[in-house]
């Protein structure tokens, strides 16, 4: 089986554009973690499963570029999006209320491939890692795919996606460092045993690229084809600028388009080079 | 507003307007296509352009910073072959007619004369812009733009091989860029562009470590449009040839900015990762100006600041 990008959720079936969108809800799920809904029905009518958006979170004299975030679930003409506060951006994403305007480029990048005729799918998901693969869980259950997900957090609080995974997954595999809810410890010590039942026939993870490298390691193993999805500092966001290049066995590649995903046996790891901030 | 004549002319190439894109922010164009037509801008300038591939720098390439952003993407390219086959041939069948000036760079002199002279046969090219900023491997790394001696030589060796419009863009990493911009001028540019990014560096304080792997990067944005002002009028003061302005131009005020300074043209960088309708949007901002003002000629404006 192939991991490359020839699925029939073709990306760039539709163009991305600029879109004024409306903020509908800002909620708080856990400390310095938000959701945001907005009503964005151009991208929410065209994102595929794994694709971000590329936002204008704030305008003014010392606040330059936008900031790329994963489209976590798109339904009707909204799409919803889990941040983690980190700097100025983040921050100001976190102000927003009902009824805030902003500016949206998007549906952005590659997403994840979906190959005719998988069966099982395990998606491993490290804290906010969990962003992508919301829409990707509904999508493949809407398939018929049976999903199992595996996600790691801190505590049972930070388990971010829980209800969303519990809805659509067959089997919902927590791990917490502190053991407050499922095993205690890393994803990574969950994802091995599930991997050797064998009954897996792709991964898909996200999350601190340590984690990522882990999983495509034990996927490999395990003889499973694995889609990572990788962060990168962006500026454009629409390949023109090569600010976030990944290291492949194609050679030099953009996050922005030609990623944030990628067949995991591609990817040649430098712990340098990710933003390491989750 | 069809009254407002918008037309500019840089070394007898003749553009419909005084707008072009900054070289390393617009790509060749195509990954605009969605959000820009094209054919509206007054030229293309692509992307740094070397005679053989170049992999880049290490990341993180880039970093925000107040007003604006240091990028250390180290001249990344396909090599002119690549650039001719796919870039080349995509500009002249989706944007025929569109100035295309290619920018080129070189780690010796070698390395720009191939370049140009790998193109001069291509059609689709109406000029060269040669970015100085390179770092010149023959005389231990120095940048070509530093020195006014080493900036002429570049510019007469590739004056040398082409009668196409030569544009030299230069860096303000100086302390006398009049001097280089004479230097230039005497070797046979047509034209002069500036500037290119100013030298910076940021550090991530919880980590002590810098942001960009580099170390150092160039910094680019609203942040030095001061300083590029500044030095397109002292330039354009003090040389013949027509200058092209850049640095920080968000909007079409900051473009008029840089006219009243002296510029013939403005490139914009930066602003097209933050809104990629810049470009476009500066056309149309800049007729509504004229217009506005009575001003007939765009090139009116040109070097028009009243400083007495
Ligand atoms: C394809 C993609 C999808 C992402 N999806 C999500 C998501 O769903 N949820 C979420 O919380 N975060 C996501 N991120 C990370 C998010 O973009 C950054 O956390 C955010 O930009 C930080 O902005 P800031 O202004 O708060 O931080 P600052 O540190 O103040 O930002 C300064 C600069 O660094 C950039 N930056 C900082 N950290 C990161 C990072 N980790 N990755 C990329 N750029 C960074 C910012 O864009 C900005 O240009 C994603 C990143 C990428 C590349
Ligand atoms: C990401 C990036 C890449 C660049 N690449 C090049 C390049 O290849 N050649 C060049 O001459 N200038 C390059 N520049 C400099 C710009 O063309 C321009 O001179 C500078 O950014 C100032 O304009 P701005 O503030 O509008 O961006 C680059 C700038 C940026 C931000
Ligand atoms: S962010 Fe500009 S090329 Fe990817």
């Amino acid at each position: 089986m192939t991991t490359g990008h020839d699925c029939a959720c073709a990306h760039r079936a539709v163009p991305p554009a600029l879109e004024n969108v409306t903020v509908v809800a800002n909620e708080r799920l856990a400390e310095g973690v938000g959701l945001l809904v907005l009503d964005a029905p151009r991208a929410a009518s065209s994102v595929a499963p794994g694709q971000f958006v590329h936002l204008r979170v704030a305008r003014g004299a010392d606040f330059l570029l936008r900031r790329p975030f994963s489209v976590h679930r798109a339904h009707g003409e909204r799409i919803e999006i889990l941040y983690q506060v980190l700097g100025t951006g983040t921050r100001a994403l976190a102000d927003k209320a009902p009824g805030d305007r902003m500016d949206l480029l998007g549906p952005l990048g590659t997403g994840w491939s979906i190959p005719e005729g998988i069966a099982h799918a395990l998606l491993v998901a490290g804290g906010l890692g969990a962003a992508p693969l919301g829409m990707l869980a509904e999508e493949l259950a809407g398939r018929g795919v049976a999903v199992t997900v595996a996600a790691g957090a801190p505590c049972e609080e930070r388990l971010i996606g829980r209800e969303l995974f519990e809805r659509v997954a067959r089997r919902f595999v927590p791990a917490t460092d502190d053991g407050s809810c499922g095993a205690r410890g890393l994803v990574t010590g969950v994802c091995e045993p599930l991997l050797a039942e064998g009954s897996f026939d792709m991964v898909y993870t996200c999350g601190p690229e340590v984690m990522q490298r882990i999983v495509a390691v034990q996927s490999a193993s395990a003889d499973v084809p694995c889609q990572v999805s990788l962060e990168r500092l962006m500026a454009c966001g629409i390949g023109a600028c090569l600010s976030c290049v990944v290291r492949t066995t194609r050679g030099v590649r953009r996050a922005c388009v030609d990623g944030p995903v990628f067949p995991a046996e591609e990817v040649l790891w430098d712990p340098a080079e990710s933003p390491d901030t989750h | 507003m069809s009254s407002v004549d918008l037309r500019v002319e840089i070394a007898g190439l003749e553009l419909a307007n005084p707008v072009m894109t900054a070289s390393g922010t617009f790509a060749s164009g195509r990954e605009f296509a969605d959000f820009v037509d094209l054919s509206r801008l007054g030229a293309i300038v692509t992307k740094g352009v070397s005679l053989v591939p170049w992999e880049g720098n290490p990341s993180p390439r880039m970093a925000e910073t107040a007003s604006g952003m240091l990028n250390s993407i180290g001249l990344q390219n396909p090599g002119v072959e690549a650039f001719r086959e796919r870039d080349l041939a995509w500009l002249a069948g989706s944007v025929p007619g569109l100035p295309v000036i290619v920018n080129v760079s070189g780690h010796d002199l070698a390395g720009y004369v191939g370049v140009i002279e790998a193109l001069e046969d291509e059609p689709g090219v109406s000029g060269y812009e040669l970015n100085i900023s390179c770092p010149n491997v023959d005389a231990g790394g120095m940048a070509f733009g530093t020195d006014c001696a080493a900036a002429a030589e570049v510019t007469a060796a590739c004056r040398a091989v082409t009668a196409r419009p030569l544009i030299v863009k230069l860096s303000p990493n100086v302390t006398d860029i009049v001097s280089v911009a004479r230097s230039v001028e005497a070797a046979g540019a047509d034209a002069v562009s500036l500037i290119n990014t100013l030298l910076g560096m940021a550090i991530d304080t919880s980590s002590f470590r810098p942001k960009l792997a580099r170390v150092v990067g160039g910094l680019s944005g609203p942040a030095i449009k001061p300083v590029a002002v500044r030095m397109v009028w002292q330039v354009a003061s003090a040389v013949e040839i027509p200058v092209i302005g850049m640095g920080g131009i968000m909007t079409a005020d900051d473009a008029i900015e840089f006219m009243l300074a002296g510029a013939t043209a403005v490139a914009v960088g930066t602003a097209n990762f933050v809104d990629p309708t810049s470009t476009v949007r500066i056309v149309d901002g800049l007729a509504e100006f004229c217009h506005a003002h009575g001003v007939g000629c765009v090139s009116d404006l040109v070097g028009a600041v009243d400083v007495s």
